[in-house]
């Protein structure tokens, strides 16, 4: 339970003071109204928010989203931006196990009533051609050498394999790579790993599904991005999988003899870091970009698996389905990137883990499509509620362009299984009209719609605050979890 | 065989935690707490009994012994998951009277594909959060947090 400070300064902004704890070089900012925070308070998450402000070269705030649970060093929905000029670090746990977790929205032109008799037929054949579940192993079969290839290009390897086309590049932040991937920062074990896990789901709270577009909120923005009421659109949430936890795990191994190598003292050795301009902060730097890319190409891979579906279904191509992809993010990674501090232009390193980067309108990274209306920012809820589309707002410079990443546990996985019934969860989603699928059936009942924050409450938070717009409210139709 | 069941000391049981999966463990002494650390964790990971069929040595050095502890458990995974070795038995020694704690350990087991394979859980590693390895007369006790 919290007992500390939370200062309002908004409806939707709250602030922990640093003078709550020596060592805070920065104020926390905690974005939420007053009934979500009555759940943040319960777990240490606040804490995690202050230990953040720990950080040697941290600018302006220790930042979270309205979605922020308790985490390993930084907290779930925690965003720190470091100045490298400044003595600033770079921190593992600011990314997460699971490096470059993200996901992307595939638009179809496909309506409701198109699928409604086919959804028992699309699910089952995801189900086939999507390997998921705990330890789910690839189909793709990769030596060594092509694993490297595959870290430096990204999606873009997957593009040129036949999994994908251009297009899927453009709508993909960093376009499916981001530059600087160092292969030989990578351990032997980790490409063991990754060996096995490309093209592969996953588990726990990753999923593929087919949903259907319930609410518009902003209709030029829809209109621009080619969407519509009763229209079918896919998510896919997915990750680096084994490779991404074992860059992680052999780094902050790393890092954590880093504190006394650097005289750098935290309160939580999960902070573990090292100045960005050390030898291991770039050899991490360097590992953590392949780990990202891995991502992006097992992102591309599951898209190409999931065209494949609808054309099995729908006896069409997936071009002539309309099954074009809108947006690809990642919500677990720290990125360098030019931000305005003081007056000044500085490159700073973001750490978004379980924050979604939300650049505003007219920011250059932008495909030239989304110059105009900003970033689109997708936020997965519960299987059994709705997902979110938005946009990125100039208002979110105020947390370096970061918003939120989805709806947030509030119940531990021990606890789901203990209180919720996996036949009365079944039959509650299909009252609903939702099918569920998944390789382990632990899997579904731990992600029970009762285990999470309320996606609406969250993503209203981010809405008023200014961090970035509501376009579309999404509702799932079936569920691939792992 | 009753009497002897209940005054053997338990080796560790399950914590609450949001989101991933936290253990308390036990042992007589500190080589027995990572033992039992050990055997908690691929009881999460997967029900299947390992065979001693080969040798595996591990050498691992940290700052503090709760470094090691942590070093220790993300070793296993690593080796569970990237070299498919699956232990059935620890033989362990522990240096912590120097500035530099040292394991030795001398795993048996099997080989074993996680990804052919049926597993539970695919526990990504285990976490430094709260990790503080306490003693008393009764012996060793420890908390850790797996992220799953």
């Amino acid at each position: 339970m919290w007992h500390g400070p939370l200062e309002k300064i908004t409806d939707y902004k709250f602030r922990i003071p640093k003078s709550y704890q020596p060592g805070m070089r920065v104020d926390g900012i905690i974005y939420a109204d007053e009934k979500l925070l009555q759940g943040i308070k319960k777990d240490k998450a606040p804490q995690q928010v202050a230990n953040v402000a720990f950080l040697p070269g941290i600018v302006n705030n220790s930042f979270a989203m309205p979605d922020i649970h308790w985490g390993y060093g930084f907290p779930i929905g925690g965003v720190a931006a470091t100045d490298p000029d400044n003595g600033g670090v770079i921190s593992p746990g600011g990314v997460g196990f699971d490096i470059n977790c993200g996901i992307r929205l595939v638009k179809t032109n496909l309506e409701e009533k198109d699928v409604k008799d086919r959804v028992t037929n699309l699910i089952n054949s995801l189900y086939q051609k999507i390997p998921s579940g705990v330890g789910s192993k690839g189909e793709l079969r990769i030596s060594k050498e092509e694993e490297k290839r595959l870290l430096v290009n990204g999606a873009g390897w997957a593009v040129r394999k036949g999994l994908g086309v251009d297009a899927d590049l453009e709508f993909c932040a960093e376009g499916g790579a981001i530059d600087g991937a160092d292969p030989d920062s990578v351990s032997d074990r980790a490409y063991e790993r990754g060996k096995h896990q490309a093209g592969t789901l996953g588990s726990g709270n990753h999923f593929v599904e087919v949903q259907v577009i319930e609410n518009i909120f902003d209709r030029e923005a829809a209109e621009k991005l080619g969407l519509f009421i009763g229209q079918i659109t896919v998510m896919i949430h997915t990750g680096s999988r084994g490779f991404g936890y074992q860059v992680c795990d052999d780094y902050v191994r790393i890092m954590v003899q880093c504190l006394s190598k650097y005289g750098i003292n935290l309160p939580d050795r999960q902070l573990a870091c090292a100045p960005i301009n050390s030898p291991e902060a770039k050899r991490y730097i360097g590992a953590m970009r392949a780990a990202a890319n891995y991502a992006w190409a097992n992102r591309q891979v599951l898209t190409h698996r999931v065209r494949e579906s609808f054309e099995r279904v729908f006896d069409k191509s997936w071009q002539t389905l309309g099954m074009d992809l809108i947006y690809d993010v990642a919500h677990n990674i720290a990125k360098f990137e030019k931000h305005v501090v003081n007056g000044k232009e500085k490159m700073l390193c973001i750490h978004r883990k379980g924050a979604t980067r939300a650049f505003g309108p007219g920011h250059p990274d932008l495909p030239l499509k989304y110059q105009e209306i900003g970033q689109p920012v997708i936020i997965p809820g519960d299987m059994g509620t709705a997902s979110y589309l938005l946009l990125g707002t100039e208002q979110a410079k105020e947390t370096f362009y970061s918003t939120c990443h989805g709806a947030g546990r509030v119940k531990s996985r021990h606890e789901a299984l203990r209180t919720v019934n996996l036949e009365t969860l079944i039959t509650e989603l299909n009252n609903k009209g939702i099918q569920v699928r998944a390789t382990g059936k632990k899997t579904i009942v731990e992600e029970a719609p009762s285990a999470y924050k309320n996606i609406d409450d969250v993503v209203d938070v981010v809405h008023k605050a200014g961090l970035s717009k509501k376009v579309c409210r999404i509702r799932p139709l079936c569920v691939l979890k792992g | 065989m009753g009497l002897l069941w209940f005054f053997r000391m338990k080796e560790y049981e399950f914590i609450e935690h949001t989101a991933d999966i936290g253990i308390r463990v036990y042992g007589k002494s500190l080589e027995d707490l990572f033992k039992n650390a050990a055997n908690a964790l691929f009881d999460i990971i997967l029900d299947y009994p390992s065979k001693q069929l080969k040798q595996k040595q591990i050498t691992l050095g940290a700052d503090t012994v709760e470094d090691l502890f942590v070093i220790w458990l993300n070793e296993l995974i690593s080796c569970f998951f990237a070299d498919k070795f699956l232990p059935a038995d620890y033989s362990i020694k522990i240096e912590d009277s120097s500035q530099r704690k040292q394991l030795r350990a001398s795993l048996c087991g099997q080989d074993f594909d996680p990804y052919e394979n049926k597993i539970n859980t695919e526990v990504k590693a285990a976490t430094y959060h709260n990790v503080k390895i306490e003693k008393s007369e009764k012996g060793y006790k420890v908390e850790v947090i797996f992220d799953v």
